[in-house]
């Protein structure tokens, strides 16, 4: 391809087979026959009962006893203690001190990541919900009664945790926004952040109670929970338990705002993902109209990057929505907000999707910094050896660019294949004449093949 | 030499060929249903 004289070198750095387009043609073909596949093989709903099997008593109850609760749930507040400690006293350098990493690589993706597969790992070593239950305990020893709480409203349901979520990674890419460093945030800042994170938290806890916060408000337990409803372990009625795999996610979104939620990890992984590829121009436009009203360079980024990242939000819902408008089409279906609210768990392995797409290669080379250097040196000022790896460094070659491309092309693809059977299983309780629901997800193919085509060009622009 | 110097700010154009397929084809199936439930109409009604 070099006789083609390109102008900013937008051609892909990997050495792939075929153009990077291809791929994308290639995704959309597997996600049609998928379709096909599952219009005629799966005629009955098959992941609306999770089909739990129970483990032995004795191992439920010695995995779920009061020491084990306590023991995880110290080892979250300990570790998020370590966090902010570094970020208010170790180096102001992001590679270097323990919190960022941490807390944005470590814990940010490493949830979402391990609890698809095992189900809801943040949930017992969750520091806030910990501190809660603890000074409930407490509180109820003394005054001989549990704490009193307010109702809490239902129409705000996961709103807040949508609005955390989109806080978060506002704060790690808008706020934080520096470049040349895996995480470009000010620890202190970060420290500061979680700080305040936690007050607010606790307090919220306070006044709804410890159980229906983390259901519905606490931005952490609401992200990482729902990833954990893909997983294949839960716990019930005080049994831990086998479930079908991704048949948890069916039950996620009944209360309001979850919708926003998941939309709103599209988005943000896709507005990072495109900031420095895809709109890159689009950006330094609107910036530069920023600074020529007359806003400082700081403020008009911030902005710039604000309107782009809520434009994301927008247009992820907006894809979604044409997706369900195009169902209601069909003879014998729900309601709109019914249709909207019963399809949108179909999202969650497409937001693990986008995830793993983006941010696996720095996952697998910042966890070598967590488990290396950040591990022995936590403040990061060159004072301490606890493990002996101060002088593990990272290792970029542990990943070929064409295996972080491959990486990414089967988790967008197997992402959405899984979208499209939830969704199909879905359609199965609406409409149970298969035909039916088959011509209505047409619509979700569409989407599907929409967020899979999109996905790829973020990434193939953002690796060229 | 072809005037190929900003061919790359294009790419997306082939990102969007299959979404529009997708999109055709569902279209097209939804303009037959409905033509074809139109014609039962028109029998049923004769």
């Amino acid at each position: 391809m070099s006789f083609i004289p390109l102008a900013h070198a937008l051609a892909s750095r990997q050495d792939l087979p075929i153009p990077a387009w291809l791929f994308a043609w290639a995704a959309s073909i597997v996600l049609i026959v998928s379709f096909f596949a599952l219009s005629a093989a799966w005629r009955k709903p098959q992941l609306e009962d999770e089909h739990a099997r129970p483990f032995g008593r004795r191992f439920s109850d010695a995995l779920l006893s009061l020491p084990a609760q306590v023991l995880c749930g110290a080892i979250g507040v300990f570790l998020l203690g370590v966090a902010i400690y570094a970020g208010l006293h170790g180096t102001e350098a992001p590679d270097r001190n323990f919190a960022l990493t941490f807390l944005f690589v470590t814990c940010w993706l490493g949830f979402p990541f391990f609890s698809a597969i095992f189900g809801d790992l943040f949930r017992p070593f969750n520091p806030w919900r910990a501190v809660g239950r603890a000074a409930g305990g407490t509180f109820a020893a003394i005054a001989g009664q549990r704490p009193p709480h307010l109702p809490y409203p239902e129409r705000l349901g996961r709103w807040p945790a949508a609005v955390g979520l989109l806080a978060v990674v506002w704060l790690e890419v808008v706020y934080g926004a520096s470049g040349g460093v895996a995480v470009g945030l000010a620890p202190h800042a970060a420290a500061v952040a979680a700080l305040i994170y936690s007050v607010y938290t606790l307090a919220m806890m306070a006044v709804f109670g410890v159980e229906t916060w983390c259901e519905r408000g606490e931005t952490f337990s609401v992200y990482f929970g729902m990833f954990g409803r893909l997983g294949i372990f839960g716990v019930r009625d005080g049994r831990f338990y086998r479930r079908r795999p991704f048949s948890a996610a069916t039950s996620w979104a009944t209360i309001p705002g979850s919708a926003a939620v998941v939309i709103a990890s599209i988005a943000t992984t896709s507005f990072d993902g495109a900031q420095e590829g895809a709109f890159k121009s689009a950006i330094e436009s609107t910036f530069e109209w920023f600074v020529d009203r007359g806003l400082g360079l700081t403020t008009s980024l911030r902005l710039t990057d604000t309107v782009f990242m809520l434009l994301c939000f927008a247009g992820v819902a907006l894809v979604y929505n044409l997706g369900v408008r195009g169902m209601r089409t069909v003879p014998g279906a729900p309601d709109f907000k019914k249709l909207r609210t019963g399809f949108v768990h179909t999202l969650i392995p497409i937001a693990l999707a986008y995830l793993v797409a983006h941010y696996f290669s720095l996952f697998v080379f910042q966890e070598q910094a967590q488990f290396g250097y950040l591990l022995s040196d936590p403040l990061g000022t060159g004072h301490s050896d606890l493990f002996g790896t101060v002088n593990n460094e990272v290792d970029y070659n542990l990943l070929s660019a064409n295996a972080i491309w491959y990486v990414q092309v089967a988790a967008l693809v197997v992402g959405h294949v899984i979208g499209l059977m939830l969704a199909h299983d879905r359609a199965l309780v609406y409409w149970p004449d298969y035909r039916k629901a088959t011509a209505s997800q047409y619509w979700m193919l569409a989407v599907m093949v929409a967020f899979t085509c999109f996905g790829l060009y973020l990434l193939s622009v953002a690796n060229g | 030499m072809l005037p190929l110097a900003h061919v790359a700010h294009y790419l997306w154009v082939l990102y969007v060929i299959p979404i529009l397929i997708v999109a055709g084809a569902i279209v097209r199936n939804m303009a037959t249903q409905r033509r074809l439930a139109r014609e039962d109409a028109e029998e049923e009604a004769r």
